[in-house]
């Protein structure tokens, strides 16, 4: 087993590292406090081709493994969880789905525009009451001649407001169950389909996540992601992809809470010593460093795992619930370690501790994961 | 269309540096960076080459495992890298590193017109490899250089000195030592570094060399800086005031 990172991952590693502290870091507190989304850091990202990392380079992506965007995944998050997350889900949901089920020229009309970022992209899933129970969802796609009509309401979509390039998941033929839901691809500015306001949230507040509302929204067969009927199977690949990314923001998150605790611990005297020679601090470090450690080598192997073209929808939804888990229980820690100032605004891993929280929720609940593990194990 | 050459060294990233409860210093978790200056080097080289045409080759001493150092170096621009690689290129000293830089460029990057070098690197800053190159390959050295121009057959740098700002100009080939102010480096892109691993690479091997000088300089000890804080408190009568400006004369601090 080679544990090590080739050469190329350790400088794209260090290279991200480098813009997230010179771009990213000095405007994370406020795109956080204003919910706000940095189109110029974005347009910065793209520059250096962050935008499509996995993405082969005849359809305008930089043709690096998936770990390796995993590895920039986490030193964005480590400065900001929510740039990191939109990366993320551009990346590993919206382009790998259109690479890996698109025809070829929807993979040179939508596919090379989302990877060099000259627009985002953003997944129409989850509905009002449709979350974890996926097959409750009721927005429907009916056939008109050659095109399809588009009918309901999505919500919690990340990008809504701000995307260009949208998945929408409806049903074609609600009688055939679980073959009977397709994917469609919709661009904005699309009649009949708006977004909503962006939601006011506890964490990821710069990420945007609205309501989208398709009302006879007339979409061309020529959109058809796949097959007919084939959605619920393209929404599954989606969230495997998805679920590394969503690990390696946990393992950005974990990183950043466990410098901030040991940097404060170091510094912070009571009883007239640092607070790090308190075993009960740092036996919380320990614990950050070694949960940390485990996340990490979890989330590397499921995504060398897909990059081995090896099955991997197991080992990443592990990665995610462990990661997901222990970035909330080590966020919440990094808090207590750094006490009244932890709790304040301008506290990092306050900050931290708000954005961890809904990792354990989305891209599947870490209920939901414990189903998709389970059922594998006790097959 | 010129032929560059940019220098630069593979050193520890004194971030990682971690330190004893005694004062030792643990380099047991250490990565590497291109020295600051060099990046700066680096960027300014390949700027002369957007502007010029020609070719960049960056070049360096080192042991066979800053291949890193190469791959980063190549992401940054120069078209093509040379690499003398030995594991007794190990904490050399400038006269030894100068050495075999122009025994290097001697025997496998002639003709070229320019070398661009940091003013100093990150760890030793003695700031002699660029002057002691020059001297060697008995060519024109300009340092402390925030601005550096090609023009007609001759190097025009602008020297930041203690007095202001000096212009002078030399014939190429020439060296240039530069200052970080010249240039902003650059952040290199995910497909920069792909593309590195498929530039070409010239690997030296110590045996095609000329043996290299018994050092001038040896590191005896290295340990963490101490600062000693002294305080000293000044009352605000008259007689007191004259105490203080008298003890900030004798510190020649006015």
């Amino acid at each position: 087993m080679d544990f090590k990172l080739t050469e190329e991952q350790e400088l794209i590693r260090k290279n991200m590292r480098e813009f997230a502290e010179k771009y990213v870091d000095p405007i994370a507190v406020e795109i956080d406090e204003n919910s706000r989304h940095p189109e110029e850091l974005f347009q910065k990202l793209a520059e250096n081709d962050w935008m499509g990392m996995p993405i082969p380079v005849e359809y305008g992506g930089a043709g690096t493994d998936y770990l390796t965007h995993i590895v920039a995944v986490e030193e964005l998050a480590r400065s900001c969880a929510s740039t990191g997350f939109t990366v993320s889900i551009h990346v590993g949901i919206i382009e790998m789905l259109i690479l890996l089920f698109g025809t070829e020229e929807q993979k040179k009309k939508y596919l090379a525009p989302l990877a060099k970022g000259q627009n985002l992209g953003a997944l129409a899933l989850t509905e009002p009451g449709a979350g974890t129970d996926v097959m409750a969802a009721t927005t429907t796609a009916v056939r008109d001649g050659n095109d399809f009509i588009i009918n309901g309401t999505k919500t919690f979509t990340t990008n809504g407001p701000t995307a260009g390039t949208y998945l929408v998941f409806a049903w074609t033929d609600k009688a055939a169950g679980r073959k009977g839901m397709s994917a469609f691809i919709v661009t904005k500015g699309t009649p009949g389909m708006k977004a909503g306001e962006h939601f006011k949230k506890m964490g990821l507040r710069s990420s945007q996540t609205s309501e989208m509302v398709f009302k006879d929204c007339r979409v061309p067969q020529e959109n058809l992601l796949g097959k007919e009927g084939n959605g619920m199977a393209i929404a599954m690949t989606g969230f495997d992809h998805g679920r590394i990314g969503i690990a390696g923001q946990c393992l950005g998150i974990m990183q950043a809470a466990l410098d901030e605790s040991v940097r404060y611990a170091k510094q912070r005297v009571q009883f007239g010593q640092p607070i790090a020679r308190q075993e009960a601090i740092s036996w919380m470090i320990a614990n950050m460093a070694t949960d940390l450690s485990a996340a990490r080598f979890l989330t590397y192997h499921a995504a060398w795992l897909k990059d081995q073209k090896q099955p991997f929808s197991k080992e990443a939804s592990m990665a995610k619930l462990f990661a997901a888990e222990k970035a909330m229980e080590h966020t919440i820690k990094a808090v207590q370690i750094q006490g009244g100032y932890g709790y304040c605004k301008g506290a990092k891993v306050e900050r931290l501790m708000r954005d961890a929280k809904v990792t354990e929720i989305y891209e599947g609940t870490s209920e939901a994961q414990r189903l998709v593990i389970s059922g594998n194990v006790l097959r | 269309m010129p032929t560059i050459i940019t220098c630069f060294k593979w050193v520890i990233d004194e971030a990682y540096i971690r330190r004893g409860s005694s004062g030792d210093l643990d380099f047991s978790a250490v990565d590497y960076k291109i020295s600051d200056y060099d990046r700066n080097a680096i960027e300014e080289a390949v700027k002369l080459k957007d502007v010029h045409g020609g070719t960049v080759a960056s070049l360096t001493v080192g042991v066979p495992e800053a291949t890193k150092g190469i791959k980063d170096s190549l992401s940054r621009g120069p078209d093509k890298a040379f690499f003398a690689a030995d594991a007794s290129f190990n904490n050399l000293e400038p006269s030894q590193t100068a050495s075999l830089l122009a025994a290097v460029i001697r025997s496998f990057i002639t003709p070229y017109d320019l070398i661009l070098c940091g003013e100093g690197s990150s760890d030793l800053y003695t700031q002699q490899v660029g002057p002691r190159l020059a001297e060697i390959l008995q060519i024109p050295s300009i340092s402390f250089v925030q601005k550096v121009e090609l023009k007609d057959g001759k190097v025009v740098a602008e020297r930041r000195v203690e007095e202001g700002v000096e212009v002078v100009e030399a014939p190429l080939p020439a060296l240039v030592t530069v200052l970080p102010d010249i240039n902003v480096p650059r952040i290199p892109g995910v497909k920069d570094t792909l593309m590195a691993s498929k530039k070409p690479v010239v690997t030296i091997k110590k045996e095609d060399l000329p043996p290299f000088p018994a050092p001038c300089m040896e590191t005896v000890e290295m340990k963490a800086a101490k600062m000693d804080r002294s305080c000293e408190k000044f009352g605000t009568d008259t007689a007191e005031i004259a105490r203080f400006v008298d003890v900030l004369r004798k510190k020649a601090l006015i």
